[in-house]
């Protein structure tokens, strides 16, 4: 399993790779739209103007062949630089690092909550099957996992902000202020959870094994933390593929639906003013979380079911 | 297929093709309350909205079932063609691609594709089928190298039948069963990335009645006329749990058949 | 199995009870009255550039009182001493000279002398897009003695001195220059107020300056939060976060209007959304069909109904912001007329017409007049297919003229309070930004004509003419000017800027406990 993992690895940073010259070299293709969105950017009724673009072409570096332009930008992202935002001017690093830190602080957040609730709900359920607690886990797993975040969103803030006056409505900054967002990201992987968990426990309480342990006096405390909390989480992580991709897509909703200035919605921003090395660096740092997850799951589900392994 | 799911199917297929008056305008009445003439209220045009969210039928699910019907018809395609050559290097950079593809979530590759296309529709669609066609790729290699080895198909390929033959009528045939499954299963995940992307203004734009674009458009106006949100929101939830119990029936169905 | 379970639902409440208790106390914290002296506001347009000269953001240190330039302003938008006393043209008329204000102290202590304006005008002359206020005119700068500079241009300019109140012009301390960089106003402004820290998009802290030449800031200190969501900036200042705030939400007037707690202003914008018509094509090319859409259409409906109030109805490309617009109301829809101008052009029943409304979303307002006019149109037998699109993928399609309508929201002043610059780009035979595509010699001449007038009278009169031609010729069907909205509480001393160029955070104060 070693070995494939770290074949696996290896594949990350070609990919990488590819991925990065299609963002590059996409946008490059729409030619003078470039500049004059920026020129918008810049100054809102600004009117179009050839020279002027000339020579913001020249102070974007936009005018070289785009070969150059991707090593360029290549070499100066090895090493750590990846360029100057178009709209703001200021270096990207930091500015998508500090985006991304607020993404994660609002995804690791949701995911805690999610399976702080969708683990005790989920083995609850499976303790008595068609009980009450089961059938109202499941009803309410299967609407949550039909709610989008940005139905989710409006509609708490309709009746937390706006009906009751509890929490603000939009925002970042304060705890209150996370309070919203984080529960609007949070239901859709809690429901995930609750429903994975319930059917890898009951799976495991009607194993053979574990029957006759219990028949031995394995106290029911032992039977969670041994055999099922373990399977569980397996199962979970092996999930984690649709699990951190749904979350990543949802924290873009999140981020438009509360003003959080995380990395879904610099990149929504840096899309409508074609913000290039914001897209681009954006885009790389997404596709790489994307593929370790990808990879964590391959190596959980193999964990999981010895057939999978080569 | 149970008879309420059918009923259900054909109701909505009969909202879909109706023309609603949508786009009935009424200034003097805008942002009205729920009443006995307006059962959901008006927006900021006057306009109904319960007659915008039956329009939106047409748009919100008949757009995803397009967009998922052409994400089937590529994955299918490109998994069995993989899951038949799996050796060659097409087969093996196919199924790198569609790692990379499964993992990413639909609504950044809308972006993408926004920032390199434009906003609209056509955008929209093409962001879904772009990562829409994976899963599908996915399942139907798995299925086509699972089967492939069978002595049927060793059979047809003995008997002299090429491999686009064998494929049509011997694979496919026998992949059809789980992979429409699982179309089934994908459908309200399909509306619901549309919903976003146009929610984003990526995707169906106003005054286009789609369940997304309303609620983005109607969210400015949370504060006066909230039917104004709940009234699409609703729409959407109870397509999607309804989307994923016909699922869940269809595979209850076939698993006891 | 079930103890341990109700000990994890347990723990779970717990951190969410302590989440919830935490957050509470954070809200009592966040609604303490602010210190005696000083203020906070929520401001809707966060810099775009790191306060960039070359970019909107000059006009926004104007705003906050940071930085100034040569010349300022009066309400009504004519040329007042700035850091420059007094101007006069000088020989044939293509220069000017400035002589410059004693005693003026940069925030970091430095005097102002005539090498730093020279310094910080050559600066921003030198970028690849220099501001529009100055920009393509040849403009060079040179001091004359240490207390007068001389700016000149390849063409005489009428109107150099309010060119230069842009604050896009500010003149910062030489150090803000010394390093090459992007210079930063941190600290380096002339204006009442300094700016003490930089918090990015999010916002400011801004500090009396107290060598200050003029009038001193009402605050010794203002607070600036960026808040770009309408909604947001309301609730802050509904839960008394910030004493002052703009650009309101059009749902909220009403109950902001009643809030006795609140004062509520409401003044016109130097901004009009126009209906945009294709004149160089069918069926827009024809005057009657133009002025069928115009009668067709009731403004006045558009804006107190469709608009909620938020926005004025519109007689003229000028509104009420400025002394040339029109301030009479434009007429109601007349849709016998515009049956009766179609018919006379060709379309009637049997050939009906059917044409395409683009428009874009940026603007929440735009899709809604979008479908209203569609609306309105129908009656007189215009029927109207709706695109909205982004406006970056349109503007070219629109500019080579392969469009029938669009929505645009046009702001008609350029960083200074003149609109020939808008004049010539939008509607001369060669303007970069025609989107009507109108041409007419006359008008041009007119237009070029400007190049000579330095009476702001003339002008204003010029200004009124070309918008009456415009309106005879329904090259566009001016549909409303946006009301700018903005609203005091728990502060004092805001006065409306319909031109958008002025300062407005120096004369903010706290206003007195009752």
């Amino acid at each position: 399993m070693l070995a494939v993992a770290l074949r696996r690895l290896l594949w990350i940073p070609p990919v990488l790779l590819v991925t990065s010259v299609a963002v590059f070299v996409l946008p490059r293709l729409l030619g003078g739209e470039v500049t004059r969105s920026v020129v918008r950017a810049r100054s809102a009724s600004s009117t179009p103007d050839p020279a002027t673009e000339e020579r913001l072409e020249r102070e974007l570096g936009l005018d070289r062949p785009v070969a150059t332009q991707y090593l360029d930008w290549l070499v100066g992202a090895v090493r750590g630089d990846l360029g100057t935002s178009f709209t703001t001017r200021s270096p990207v690093g930091p500015e998508i690092l500090a985006a991304a830190g607020v993404s994660l602080v609002l995804a690791a957040l949701a995911l805690t909550i999610a399976l702080a609730v969708g683990v005790p709900l989920g083995a609850l359920a499976a303790g008595r099957p068609d009980g009450t607690a089961d059938r109202a886990t499941r009803w309410g797993g299967a609407v949550a996992l039909a709610v989008p975040e940005f139905v989710l969103g409006p509609v708490l803030v309709l009746v937390v902000a706006v009906g009751a006056g509890w929490l603000p409505a939009l925002g970042w900054g304060s705890p209150q202020e996370a309070v919203l967002p984080v529960l609007t990201l949070a239901v859709w992987p809690a429901a995930l959870v609750a429903r994975l968990v319930r059917a890898e426990t009951a799976e495991v309480l009607g194993h053979p094994s574990v029957r006759t342990a219990q028949a031995k006096g394995l106290s029911p405390r032992r039977t969670l933390l041994v055999h099922v909390v373990p399977r569980a989480l397996t199962s979970v992580v092996a999930g984690a593929g649709p699990f951190l991709g749904g979350t990543l897509g949802g924290a873009v909703v999140v981020e438009v639906v509360f003003a959080v200035p995380g990395l879904g919605r610099s990149l929504a921003e840096a899309v409508g003013d074609r913000d290039l090395p914001v897209i681009q660096a954006g885009l790389v740092l997404v596709v790489a979380v994307a593929l370790l997850a990808a990879l964590v799951t391959e190596l959980a589900q193999m964990a999981a079911d010895p057939r999978l392994r080569p | 297929m149970k008879p309420t799911v059918l009923a259900a199917l054909v109701v909505l297929a009969v909202i879909g093709v109706v023309d609603w008056p949508t786009e009935a305008v009424d200034f003097a009445d805008r942002l009205a309350p729920p009443s006995s003439a307006h059962p959901l209220g008006t927006d900021q045009l006057g306009r109904d909205v319960l007659a915008r969210v039956l329009g939106g039928v047409r748009y919100s699910l008949g757009l995803g079932l397009l967009a998922l019907a052409v994400a089937v018809a590529v994955g299918t395609a490109s998994g069995l063609a993989s899951g038949w050559w799996p050796r060659h290097p097409l087969a093996r950079g196919t199924q790198a691609l569609v790692d990379v593809l499964v993992a990413l979530p639909a609504l950044l590759v809308g972006l993408v594709v926004a920032a390199v296309l434009g906003s609209g529709l056509t955008a929209a669609l093409f962001a879904i089928v772009a990562t829409g066609w994976a899963p599908f790729a996915r399942q139907a290699h798995r299925l086509t190298v699972a089967v492939r080895g069978e002595d049927w198909v060793l059979a047809a390929t003995a008997l002299g039948a090429g491999p686009a033959r064998v494929l049509g009528h011997h694979v496919l045939p026998a992949v059809a069963s789980p992979l429409l499954a699982s179309v089934a299963a994908r459908f309200a995940g399909t509306v619901l990335t549309l919903a976003g992307l146009s929610f984003l203004g990526l995707g169906v734009q106003p005054p286009t009645p789609e369940w997304g674009a309303m609620l983005a458009e109607g969210r400015t106006y949370v504060f006066v006329a909230p039917w104004l949100v709940v009234a699409p929101a609703a729409a959407l939830v109870a397509s999607t749990v309804a989307l994923g119990w016909i699922a869940q029936t269809r595979r209850t169905c076939c698993a006891t058949r | 199995m079930s103890y341990v379970l109700r000990s994890l639902v347990v723990a779970v409440s717990l951190l969410l009870l302590a989440g919830c208790s935490t957050s509470a106390t954070d809200a009592t914290d966040a609604t303490d009255a602010p210190d005696e002296q000083g203020i906070r506001v929520a401001l809707q347009f966060p810099p775009r550039a790191a306060y960039a000269f070359d970019a909107d953001d000059g006009a926004l240190l104007t705003k906050l009182g940071v930085a100034e330039p040569l010349v300022g302003l009066d309400p009504q938008g004519n040329p007042v001493p700035g850091l420059a006393t007094s101007w006069a043209r000088e020989g044939d008329g293509r220069t000017w000279r400035f002589a410059l204000r004693d005693g003026v102290v940069f925030h970091d202590g430095a005097r102002l002398d005539s090498a730093a304006v020279v310094t910080a005008l050559n600066w921003v002359l030198s970028r690849p897009s220099p501001p529009r206020s100055i920009a393509d005119l040849g403009m060079r700068v040179a001091a004359d003695g240490p207390g007068a500079v001389r700016v000149s241009t390849d063409a005489p300019d009428p109107v150099l001195p309010l060119r230069l109140s842009s604050g896009t012009t500010s003149v910062l301390s030489p150090a803000a220059y010394a390093a090459g960089a992007q210079p930063s106003p941190q600290d380096t402004g002339t204006g009442p107020l300094r700016m003490t820290e930089i918090r990015g998009t999010q916002g400011a802290t801004l500090r009396r300056h107290d060598a200050y030449w003029g009038p001193p800031a009402a605050s010794s200190q203002v607070t600036v939060d960026y808040v770009t969501e309408p909604q947001t900036r309301e609730l802050a200042l509904r839960s008394g976060d910030v004493g002052f705030t703009e650009g309101l939400p059009e749902t909220s007037r009403a109950s902001l209007q009643g809030d006795p707690d609140v004062r509520f202003s409401e003044y016109p914008s130097a901004r009009t959304v126009l209906l945009q018509l294709n004149g160089s094509a069918a069926p827009f090319d024809d005057v009657r069909v133009r002025r069928a859409v115009t009668a067709a259409l009731d403004r006045n409906v558009l804006a107190d109904q469709v608009l909620g109030g938020s926005a004025a109805p519109a007689a003229d490309l000028f509104g009420p912001a400025v002394p040339y617009g029109a301030t009479t109301a434009p007429p109601a829809a007349d849709v016998p007329a515009a049956r009766a101008l179609l018919a006379e052009a060709g379309y009637g029943p049997q050939n009906a017409l059917r044409v395409r409304l683009w428009t874009f979303p940026n603007r929440p307002e735009l899709p809604v007049l979008a479908s209203a006019i569609a609306a309105q149109l129908q009656p007189a037998g215009i029927a109207v297919d709706i695109t909205l699109g982004d406006y970056a993928a349109q503007e070219p399609e629109l500019l080579a003229g392969r469009f029938d309508m669009f929505i645009n929201s046009r702001s008609y002043l350029s960083d200074f309070p003149d609109p020939a610059g808008v004049l010539d780009s939008d509607y001369t035979c060669d303007g970069s930004y025609n989107i009507d595509r109108y041409c007419s010699s006359a008008f041009d001449a007119s237009v070029a004509g400007l190049g000579a007038v330095e009476d702001p009278v003339q002008r204003a009169e010029v200004f009124r003419a070309a918008a009456a031609t415009l309106t005879a010729d329904a090259v566009n069907v001016p549909l409303v000017h946006p009301q700018n909205t903005a609203a005091e509480r728990g502060v004092t001393g805001f006065t409306p800027d319909p031109l958008d160029l002025r300062p407005v955070l120096p004369t903010l104060a706290p206003a007195p406990v009752e």
